[in-house]
């Protein structure tokens, strides 16, 4: 299936895609839009888009969101939604002291990266060893 | 050189209350400055640009309106005194954390988090801001 979600993506978008290829749909294939570009192609679901199904809802993020619309129930995928919520936004209440050094890294990733597939690719490293990490200990 | 700015404007309904203060509460966050009751500022940056334009779309949810403008001051001489103010904001949290650090019960954890939260609204880097992480780092024990 087809995904399609805007350029120069940073800790939300790379944790989506990683979340929907590890989680949601293994054969993903992602497609990548100008921020604000007009009609978006047929046929692909739109995430981290505003507006869209599959965005920030309700204060979270849009890797939240897909948790949630997904079913996804699995406690350290949950951990992981709330270290996003609060490295993607500006949140009122932060209990996760990690969050501002992902969102800080995951930046810096696509700065690195030639085009958004490879910050994909390289991303999906960081919430792999990240989803280690709090499996092996919950109290990371 | 033309200074540019973000300006969000929005309205959200008056009920319920706490949608109202959450919107408020987060541009505060983000050390927006709030000009003559009408308009929110902040410097135009990739973050300060996602920041709002998430926060348009989570006061769209809520069912208010909200539009996000970049946009320069065509009276130059006030671009200094909008960084003065952003400046300004932070200084106060500085000085509060330098004197803090004088008492002899200083709350280093209470002080250094305090200190965190004010560098993220610190865009123009303050000179200030650099003395109290010194005195922080002083205060840790692990002055540079």
């Amino acid at each position: 299936m087809r995904w399609v979600t805007w350029e120069n993506i940073g800790v939300d978008r790379m944790g989506c895609a990683w979340l929907i290829r590890r989680f949601v749909d293994p054969s993903a294939e992602f497609v990548f839009v100008a921020a604000g570009a007009g009609p978006l192609p047929d046929g692909a679901e739109p995430f981290d888009i505003p507006g869209a199904r599959l965005s920030h809802r309700g204060g979270h993020s849009s890797f939240h969101t897909i948790v949630r619309e997904y079913g996804l129930d699995d406690p350290v995928l949950q951990r992981i939604a709330q270290l996003v919520d609060e490295a993607d936004v500006t949140q009122e209440v932060t209990i996760e002291p990690a969050a501002p050094g992902l969102d800080l890294i995951c930046r810096g990733l696509r700065l690195t990266s030639p085009d958004d597939r490879t910050a994909v690719e390289r991303g999906a490293l960081i919430y792999d060893a990240l989803y280690a990490q709090l499996a092996a200990d919950p109290s990371s | 050189m033309s200074v540019r700015w973000l300006l969000l404007l929005y309205k959200v309904p008056r009920e319920p209350t706490v949608a109202r203060v959450s919107v408020w509460r987060k541009l505060k966050r983000l050390g927006a400055l709030l000009l003559h009751d009408a308009v929110w500022v902040l410097p135009p940056s990739s973050r300060t640009r996602e920041e709002l334009q998430w926060l348009a779309a989570e006061i769209r949810e809520r069912g208010g309106d909200a539009m996000l403008w970049e946009a320069s001051l065509c009276s130059d001489g006030r671009n200094d005194e909008l960084v003065g103010q952003f400046v300004a904001q932070v200084d106060a949290v500085y000085a509060e954390i330098l004197a803090g650090l004088k008492r002899p019960d200083a709350d280093l954890a209470g002080l250094s988090k305090r200190y965190q939260q004010a560098r993220l609204q610190d865009y123009f880097r303050s000179p200030l801001g650099e003395r109290a992480r010194q005195a922080l780092l002083a205060a840790g024990g692990r002055a540079d």
